[in-house]
This record gives C-alpha cells, structure tokens and sequence, in this order.
C-alpha cells in the first residue's frame, strides 16, 4: 500500500493551471508570520502557549461566543465535542450521509451510531425529516454545513430542543456563514471548526477549535484535550493528547485578520460563477438564501455528465474535484449499519452529479471565464 | 537568580535556527501541507534509525498507542497490562480504546518488573505495554517470552528511548509496535505535538495508514471508521534536520549522564544500568530521602529540577474507577516520593554540570 497516496495527488495538480491549492500564493507574506514565530520559539512555548489563548480569544469573538477552545483538527473537534457531552456507547446521533468521512468517524469513535437523514437540494440536512430518525437513543444532531452554507437552524433548533437533543454544529467549512445576526458554531451547544490547509482561515498543518457559550462545555474540554490534567501532576479523568500547536495558532490568527476579505472574494467569485453558469442548462449553480449564509469554502455544481466533464476540464487544466462520491452509507465502512443503495435518494443523486470548481480568493475572473468556457464548449461541442 | 533551567528550547534552537528557517520556507513554498514528499522522507529516515521496517507519522505520542492498541483490535472489555509510573498518557491510551488499564510495579530501575505480569494476566488480557522510562528499555527478553507464552500483544512505550539499545537492538524494535513522541522535550523533537510509530509487520502498518486518515484507501473510498491523527508535513520536515543531528545529541547526553555518575555516586542514588543497556537518556533521574529538601536548596541555588512523575497513575483520580489503592505498589509509591530529575538536555555546559554536581554535594543529606 502506497503510505500516504496523497503526493500521487500532488504531482497531477502540479501540471494544473487552475488549482483547488492556492497555499503557494496565500502564504507569500510569510516573514511576518516568521517575526512573530521568532518569538514563540526563542520561549520555547510550543504547546498550549500564549498564541493559542490569543487566537481562542480572537476566534471566540468574531464567532460571539464565549468560548473558544483549540485542538488537533476538526475530526477531534466532532468526537471531543460528542465526549464532552457525554456521548457514547448506546447513543445515537443524527448527521447526514452527504459530507465528509470525518464526522461519521467521530461519531464512531465516540462509541455512538450514526444514523443518517437525507440532504435537501441544498446538499444540507433535510430538517423535515429529522423528527422521522429521533429514537430515545438520540442524543445529539450534527448538521453539517456542507461547502459553507449554514443549514435551516431556524427549523433544526425547535426539533432538538422539542426532543432535548444538543446540536453540534459541523462547521469546519463554513467560518464565517451568517444568518439570524449568528454565525455558524454559535447556533449549537457545540461548534466545530477546522483549519485544515484549504478551509477558509488555514494553518501549515492540521488543527480545530471548539465554540461553545457553556462555561461547563468549556471546563470539560481544556481536560479532554489535554489528558485530563487540572495540573502538571494531577489527572482527574482519562482524556486525549488533541492540541492545537501554538506555532499553528500564530498561523491563524494571522489570516484570522484576513477573514473578511477571504469570505467577500470567494463570495464575489461564486456570484460571478453564478451569474455565468446559469446560461448553461445541463448545469445547477449551488443555491444560497442569503447575502452571507454561504461563505464557499466550496463551489459545488450538479452537472450533467458529470465524469466526463471532470476529465474534460482536467484536461484544460482546471482542478475540477468531486466532494464527495460515494454517499456516506454506501461507503464499505458503513456496512455495518445496514444502510443500502436507495435509502437517500437526494444524497445518492447529488453525489452523483456534484463537480466542485475552484472558488478561492486568488482565482481571477480571466480564470473563471475561462472554466466558464470550457464547460460551455463540453456541453455544445 | 535561575542559572540552570530544567528545559532550554532556546539554547537548541539557535544553534540550527537559519538551516531550520530555510527549509520551513522551501516547506510553504511547496504548498503541500498534510503528508508529501517531507513526511515520507522523514518515515523513512526514522525507520532506518530505529532499525525497524516501517515508521508511521502520527499525531503525537498519546495516538502512536491509541492507534497501536485499535490496529491490534483492543477495546471494550479487553485488558492492557503496564506501569503506574508512567506519563498519564500511557494509561489515557488505554482508556481511550474502552479497554483497562492493569498496573504492575516496577523494579529499581524505574521499568517494569517481569516477574510480577504472570500474576497480573487473565482471559481479558490483549497486551502488555512496558514503558522504557526515562529511556533505559525493560528487561524486554522475559517480557517477550511471557508474552508469546500467553498469546499476548507488546506494544512498547517508547515516548522516552529513542535511540537505546537493549542487548544490541533498537526500542521500538522488540514488540509489536514501538510507540514515539516527538513533543519539544524528547530527544527528538519538533516545533509542536507529533508521534511516530514503529513495526515490522506490513499487515499492521497498513492497517495503521488507513486508522491515521480517517480509514481511506484513497481519495473517495473509506474503508473503516478510522481518525485524524497525522504528523504535519512542516514537523516532518524540521525533524528531518535533527535527525541527522540525534547520534551527536547522543554523544553529548552520554558525557552528561557520566559526569552526574561519577559525580554524584556517593551522595545519592544514580540510576542503575545493565552490561547490555546503551541508554539514550531522556531524563536523568536520582532518588534520596531528603528529595523535597534538596530540590528546594538546589532552586535556591539557581538550579531548576523536576520530578517525573510525584502522583502515580493509580493514585490519581482519574484512576478511582480501577479501584487501586495506597500501598498496591510500593516501589512505584516509593520511587514518587524520593525521586528527582535532573537538567539533562545537550546544550547544558560544562560549567553548569560542575555547578549542579557541586551543589549537591555539598547540600546536607543527614
């Protein structure tokens, strides 16, 4: 087995002009980030230090909530999340089977089983079928804001609270989405965000943050990432090693700085797709309720033809991704669930026809055009 | 005045501090930020150190044993023999697979004491971790031979011992897996948490690849439920520089460690070793009665100190579920109590070892 088959990746997008990795151009000012890192080595401060307290305070405030807690990555922000509140062996909680690997895994490794409920047009969970999955096993919801957009909370609150469920938000693509005066992680108990290298605010490496307003949520996770330590020398409960690097929060809150300017481009480059795309019939622009509901870490089509089209424009040099095919439940590891092919028909056919086009803020309207164009010409010959 | 500090980050970093500056910016210049060719070059430089087949980058030292311990299947309902002497972490691991954590004692020598895991062993056992503590490896040959006789599992607490050798052979390279921590004060360290793990089975490696990446055989296709758990490729590429430096490190450890023997010998107890041991030592550490005092006369004296660790696992409350108490291991309880870790890191001068020998020498121990 090739250790890591990601570098095979690597090497095909080197030979593409228009790429989904803009790390190269997003990282250019790196001296500064290299005088504050001066800082931090020289005092040795390497994990939980002072960075990591000033980027939680920072993060905690653009999202308005209290708290905010760093650790190793998003996936750890979901299964601390789910520990913190106690989820476990026994329990259920619902997401849905149209995202990432990463938020089922949580779950699992929690000891506590997925159960799925379909998406809607939106590649969001479908709120009205929410209530149809509750069991009095359930104890928790994670809705997933897919590609960036906020999902229906105004629905899915009542449900949990109807149900006394806690939500926990999946935020790791959607910093920033805002709607309701809230911006995602604070509508949930618990919000979850990732910094993985292509999200929108993104470090040298992997990390997450924790949101919450519970001062109690807030306790119990500063333990479960750090052993259960209360001090150098005492442990009160059994808990995980998942630290944010202090190196990587001064990357953050670098760009954290940058975060308005980051969200208004790649909204201005998803409206310009848009408002192109729309002449094209075989091709569905992804839909978004308000102004700044969706944030596109993600611009997700549904095209017709859609494996062709990707070769198509990988041909042409434009990084056309699929996020992600297949859905969650027919995945070999979902086996074990019992799920089958037809369960989800909305989460089946949009992984079906999704096609993921480069959205960042480095892309330039001359590119876009140009993928523009191209889908044009696959469709019309 | 503090003339001795107990950890010195700084004193290290300035002296590789530009070569480490250039390759952080070759490193973002690559724009590959999760694995990539620095990750796999480090893998692989790191195997051949520790003379194992394969290594796998993970998170930090806590996941190399959670991750070792799931690879092997072990959770609920399953038991995990090892030390109360050792970093919370050990144990945490163990908790975290839903399996238990068993406590032997140890022997003199801080490691655990193979006389004593027969009687520990019962239908539940999966495995036994014995933690090669401030890098002298267990007395791995009976361990090994228990082991195979009941069918059971080693998974090596390496965290501390990379480098040491037990009888010719590298830690990491007797059991299972080997498990690494690559946190800023170990041996080998790097800028943040990292954790790498060692083994010779391919089938095991494999299995260990698809746990760290959230259990993907490639870009759209998972397989098991697995995590998140990676060296960062910016990490792998700082330690590939101090890797290339660790034999030196070593050298320099080695003519401390000497120093405190010969120095120290007659006024407190220095760590004891076997004819076969080649100790890397990732932390020195004596024992005497008067440990509080001395500890406190030596702060006076500018010379920071520490203690690894002053509550035993068993004793802390995390453990009150597994229902130990006061007096189930004596040595172990014993050793919290008088035992004291000394400044040991490479760029520790000479005057500072001569300041630190004298000061305890000259401190009252009656």
């Amino acid at each position: 087995m090739e250790p890591n088959y990601l570098p095979e990746q690597y090497k095909k997008d080197k030979m593409i002009e228009i790429n989904h990795n803009y790390l190269q151009k997003q990282f250019a000012d790196y001296d500064i980030i290299f005088e504050k890192l001066k800082e931090l080595v020289i005092k040795g401060d390497f994990t939980l230090g002072e960075s990591v307290n000033e980027f939680e305070k920072n993060f905690a405030k653009i999202v308005g909530t209290k708290y905010a807690i760093g650790v190793g990555s998003g996936t750890d922000a979901l299964f601390l999340s789910l520990k913190a509140l106690g989820i476990g062996e026994g329990d259920e909680v619902i997401t849905s089977p149209y995202g990432f690997y990463s938020t089922v895994g949580a779950i699992v490794t929690a000891g506590a089983k997925p159960v799925f409920v379909d998406v809607g047009e939106d590649y969001n969970i479908n709120p009205n079928l929410i209530e149809g999955a509750i069991t009095d096993k359930t104890k928790a919801i994670i809705p997933v804001h897919w590609a960036g957009l906020l999902c229906d909370m105004e629905k899915i609150i009542p449900i949990a609270e109807k149900n006394n469920i806690h939500i926990v938000e999946d935020a790791c693509q959607a910093f920033k989405a805002y709607k309701d005066k809230r911006y995602s992680g604070n509508f949930g108990t618990l919000g979850c965000f990732s910094f993985h290298p292509l999200k929108i605010i993104n470090i040298w490496g992997d990390g997450g943050m924790i949101v919450t307003n519970s001062q109690a949520m807030h306790d119990k996770l500063l333990l479960l990432r750090n052993h259960g330590l209360i001090n150098r020398d005492e442990c009160v409960l059994w808990g995980y090693n998942s630290r944010l690097d202090s190196l990587q929060a001064v990357v953050g809150d670098h760009l954290l700085k940058k975060v308005d300017s980051i969200t208004k481009t790649r909204i201005r480059n998803a409206d310009y797709f848009n408002q192109k795309l729309v002449e094209i019939p075989e091709v569905l622009t992804p839909i978004r309720y308000g102004d700044e509901d969706h944030v596109y870490h993600l611009y997700i089509i549904r095209a017709k033809d859609r494996d062709r089209l990707q070769e198509f424009l990988i041909k042409n040099g434009i990084d056309a991704k699929v996020h992600y095919s297949p859905p969650l439940h027919m995945q070999i590891a979902a086996n074990k669930f019992g799920y089958k092919k037809g369960d989800f028909p909305v989460a089946e056919k949009i992984s079906s026809s999704v096609l993921s086009l480069p959205v960042h803020e480095f892309i330039t309207q001359e590119q876009q055009d140009y993928i523009v164009e191209k889908i044009k010409k696959f469709y019309n010959g | 005045m503090v003339k001795v500090r107990f950890v010195n980050l700084e004193a290290q970093l300035t002296l590789i501090k530009d070569v480490i500056i250039s390759k952080i910016t070759s490193f973002l210049e690559s724009g590959y930020y999760i694995f990539g060719p620095e990750l796999n070059n480090f893998e692989k430089s790191v195997a051949e150190y520790c003379e194992s087949k394969f290594a796998i980058g993970v998170g930090n030292g806590t996941d190399a044993l959670f991750l070792s311990l799931k690879a092997l299947g072990i959770g609920n309902g399953d038991e995990v023999i090892t030390v109360p002497n050792s970093f919370i972490a050990t144990a945490g691991a163990i908790s975290a697979t839903g399996a238990k954590p068993v406590f032997i004692d140890v022997k003199d020598d801080f490691t655990m004491n193979p006389n004593l895991i027969e009687q520990a062993i019962t239908e539940k056992t999966k495995a036994i971790i014995p933690v090669h503590l401030t890098g002298k490896i267990c007395d791995m040959d009976p361990i090994l031979e228990i082991a195979k006789k009941h069918n059971l599992f080693v998974i090596e607490d390496a965290a501390q011992s990379i480098g040491s050798k037990y009888k010719g052979k590298k830690s990491g390279s007797f059991g299972d897996f080997g498990c690494f921590s690559l946190h800023p004060l170990k041996n080998l360290n790097c800028f943040g948490d990292g954790g790498f793990i060692t083994t010779n089975n391919e089938e095991l490696y494999n299995k260990l690849l698809l746990l760290r990446n959230h259990g993907l055989i490639n870009r759209d296709e998972c397989v098991l439920w697995g995590y998140n758990s990676r060296l960062d490729s910016l990490q792998a590429a700082i330690l590939s520089i101090k890797i290339s430096d660790l034999d030196k490190t070593k050298e320099r450890i080695n003519y401390i460690v000497n120093k405190y023997k010969s120095g120290l010998k007659n006024h407190v107890e220095i760590p004891s070793h076997e004819d076969y041991d080649d100790i890397f030592y990732h932390t020195f550490i004596i024992k005497t009665d008067k440990r509080n005092e001395l500890k406190k006369y030596l702060l006076e004296k500018g010379i920071e100190t520490s203690i690894h660790y002053p509550i035993p696992i068993h004793l802390q409350e995390a453990a009150r579920e597994l229902r130990y108490r006061k007096g189930d291991f004596p040595i172990v309880e014993k050793q919290a109590e008088t035992i004291l870790s000394l400044p040991l890191y490479p760029e520790l001068t000479n005057e500072q070892i001569d300041l630190i020998i004298k000061e305890i020498s000259s401190f009252n121990f009656y």
